[in-house]
């Protein structure tokens, strides 16, 4: 069976072939007929001499196979430093392999690829810092991504992830209508409590574009009134587009180019239509990213740049709080030890870390923050980064891949994590349930709504 | 005004109370009540993945599942679902009170009944403080009726309200509930406030000056809504109000109590039900319904 029916190298682009694949439980079915899938050796060679570029030619070259990336990985450091966990290993064993035998490989390597390329490496481009020639092996597992993905051989959760990008340009079933409908919800839900707000949808000339994560308005909707009630105290004249809200990219985790160009083009048709001042997204980073970082090459624009200034919401949170649009009460600091997950993504990808900790020193009493060991661009992913939280086959690889992050928040002594990602999120609230270490997590949003000096004229009038 | 019921529910025996009036209302006054029952809290980020409210197992919500649960569900309510022509029952994933919020708000439900909480500490509530009654109370647009208690005296139908006031604009969308309510089904309402004296020595003369000053401003506020409405009586006593609220509602042999509910906490995670209607929910031998939005009353 060269193609299975739910296992091929077509991407899902209808909704009838989305729900097939989603009713083969836990992908039962779909990973049986992987064991089948024919490996199309030309295509594959084609694509290769096509897209693997200068860089990653030269990255293969230079390596001088000394051994410094080792440490830099978190999953050699917890895997029993075993060689395969080896960075340079990693990747030479893998697609260092497709490019010398020229394509010309078995469905068993390639499946051997797909486990290492999702299990064994989370993109989060640490060991490209302690490479002494800053070989990437992040950025050269992601091109292996995109390469197993043109095969077929992709993990089902994330087959499933860029088949719902391409369904409903989200990455859960969320239609323009219930992203809309949300809006209206939660400007209900919320106005009696904050006079006066809204949540603009598709605001002409707006100061600056919300967009966000579909986990939000699917799930947890109340991060959609938490980022309104925030844009609201600080005056911001602002707007959520109704097509292109969808900031992440599940097919980046998965590898569908073609997927991740239109997701962002998606959100800059926006930008350009509502023409607004600057855009920022929700606290999430593969979002930021994919939209932010890789997007304008992706989507070829010649700048390298989005169409207008797309900071992160920790960059909008901090210069909100810096300039007194948002007060916080001196009183209602968090007075316990506390500390913060650098998002890989943002972090290592834009060197976002004096301004997350800007925010902390508003927020957090003096003496209160505690840093891990190693932090900001050094800092370890939170475990689950690259798709690793949601793939069911890997779960058990992904629970030991926690604990370096159980061990680095263990050593701060803190109860209290603030990750403003969501995948970090995910990766904290999973090893709490895992570990049980008696720790609370959180995002920015909720702690500092909790913690506003709202002025008067924006409190509720009606009691009496 | 009972058209649409939702009977939130954990198919757990700490509902049972709660779905013995919700289905009892749809008999006796023709309701739509949907059982709905969210079976799965997400997580494991974009996996298809939930942990199952019953068990805290992680569970893969596919067809065979949902049927399974729908089965059960029906098996648990047997004997209410005989003879109720208009139920149906409604699954759901997500986290419970955002759900029923948005099940309500989709149907334009009329009243939310639920039980106040699931008894057991369940492993899906992790990371999520604060319970689903409370979640629930705070943002939905209908009434939300709360039955605690299975000894609850609900012998079926409601012919005795009590409605207590702490004169906040909440509490007028409430008398408007209890009022309509006391019309609709032909009840006496009783309409009461608690001089909260909790804690305080205060001198016996200015208490009962404050009792009369409570009891004027009830008849000033109120007792112009109520048209030509007879059936009530008003009452003033002094004391800690819910215990007050309790008391009474036993002397009258009350079998529904209604009440405003306010949030002032800005932090979501910290939203508690007012007190007061917190500890009437918990010891009360009868349904209360407590009202925080002027839109389904």
């Amino acid at each position: 069976m060269p193609e299975g029916i739910l296992c091929n190298k077509t991407p899902i682009k209808t909704d009838e072939q989305l729900k097939l694949t989603l009713s083969d439980s836990r992908g039962t079915k779909y990973y049986a007929e992987m064991l089948e899938l024919e490996v199309d050796s030309d295509a594959l060679w084609a694509l290769i001499q096509k897209t693997m570029k200068s860089r990653t030619k030269t990255w293969f070259e230079i390596c001088a196979h000394c051994g410094l990336c080792a440490n830099s990985c978190f999953l050699y450091q917890v895997n029993g430093r075993i060689p395969q966990q080896v960075p340079s290993y990693k990747i030479q064993s893998t697609l260092g392999e497709i490019v010398k035998k020229k394509g010309k490989v078995t469905n068993e390597f390639m499946r051997h690829c797909m486990d290492v390329a999702w299990s064994q490496c989370t993109c989060c481009n640490r060991c490209g810092m302690y490479c002494p020639h800053g070989i990437d092996m992040g950025v050269m597992f992601g091109y292996l991504r995109g390469l197993l993905y043109s095969q077929g051989f992709v993990p089902w959760e994330l087959k499933i992830g860029s088949g719902m990008h391409r369904v409903y340009r989200a990455q859960m079933d969320v239609t323009t209508e219930d992203w809309v409908e949300t809006c209206e919800w939660m400007a209900e839900e919320t106005e009696e409590e904050w006079p006066g707000l809204e949540i603009p949808v598709d605001k002409q000339n707006a100061d600056i574009m919300y967009t966000c994560n579909a986990r939000e308005p699917k799930h947890y909707p109340e991060d959609v009134a938490e980022a309104a009630i925030l844009f609201h105290v600080a005056g911001e004249n602002w707007t959520v587009p109704s097509e292109g809200w969808e900031q992440t990219s599940l097919s980046m985790f998965a590898g569908d180019w073609e997927c991740c160009k239109d997701n962002v083009q998606n959100v800059y048709d926006a930008i350009e239509r509502l023409n607004p001042k600057r855009a920022t997204g929700t606290e999430c980073g593969h979002a930021h990213r994919a939209t932010v970082i890789e997007g304008p090459y992706w989507t070829g624009r010649p700048d390298g740049l989005p169409p207008v200034p797309y900071v992160h919401y920790v960059e909008w949170l901090a210069e909100a709080l810096r300039e007194g649009k948002l007060k916080i009460d001196p009183a209602k600091r968090i007075k316990e030890p506390v500390t913060l997950q650098d998002s890989c993504n943002y972090v290592r990808n834009q060197g976002l870390k004096d301004v997350t900790r800007e925010i902390i020193s508003y927020i957090v009493e003096p003496g209160y923050f505690v840093e891990m060991s190693p932090t900001k661009e050094h800092n370890y992913c939170c475990g689950g980064g690259g798709g690793f939280n949601g793939i069911g086959m890997y779960r058990e690889q992904r629970n030991v891949a926690l604990r370096t992050k159980m061990d680095q928040i263990l050593d701060t002594g803190c109860k209290l994590v603030i990750a403003p990602c969501h995948n970090c999120w995910d990766a904290i609230r999973d090893l709490e349930e895992e570990y049980e270490i008696g720790i609370r997590w959180s995002f920015l949003k909720p702690l500092i709504i909790g913690m506003l000096d709202v002025p008067e004229h924006m409190l509720p009038k009606d009691e009496e | 005004m009972f058209k649409k019921i939702i009977l939130a529910t954990t198919g757990s025996p700490a509902s049972f109370g709660a779905a013995r009036v919700a289905f009892d209302m749809a008999k006796r006054y023709g309701s739509e009540v949907t059982i709905f029952h969210v079976l799965g809290v997400p997580t494991k980020a974009f996996s298809q993945v939930v942990n199952d409210v019953r068990t805290g197992e992680e569970i893969e919500v596919d067809a065979d599942y949902l049927a399974w649960v729908e089965e059960e569900l029906k098996t648990t309510y047997a004997k209410q679902f005989a003879g109720a022509e208009n139920a149906k029952i409604v699954l759901a994933t997500g986290m419970p009170p955002r759900e029923i919020l948005r099940e309500a708000r989709n149907q334009d439900a009329d009243l939310i009944v639920m039980g106040a909480s699931s008894g057991d500490s369940a492993k899906y509530q992790r990371g999520y403080p604060g319970s689903t009654l409370q979640k629930v109370a705070k943002a939905a647009r209908c009434p939300v009726l709360t039955v605690h208690r299975e000894s609850a005296s609900y012998w079926g139908g409601f012919s005795n309200i009590l409605f207590g006031t702490d004169f906040s604009k909440q509490a007028t969308s409430a008398f408007k509930f209890a009022l309509n309510t006391a019309r609709e089904l032909d009840c006496d309402l009783t309409i009461f406030h608690a001089l909260d004296i909790s804690g305080k020595v205060l001198d016996q003369d200015q208490i009962e000056e404050q009792l009369i000053v409570a009891r004027k401003r009830i008849r000033a506020t109120y007792v112009p809504l109520m048209g030509d409405f007879k059936n009530f009586d008003i009452e003033v006593w002094e004391g800690a109000p819910y215990v007050e609220i309790v008391k009474l509602a036993r002397e009258k042999q009350v079998d529904l109590i209604v009440m405003a509910h306010h949030a002032h906490e800005l932090d979501a995670e910290k939203a508690k039900i007012g007190s007061t209607v917190e500890q009437v929910i918990v010891r009360a031998n009868c349904p209360v319904v407590s009202v925080s939005k002027p839109d389904k009353v």
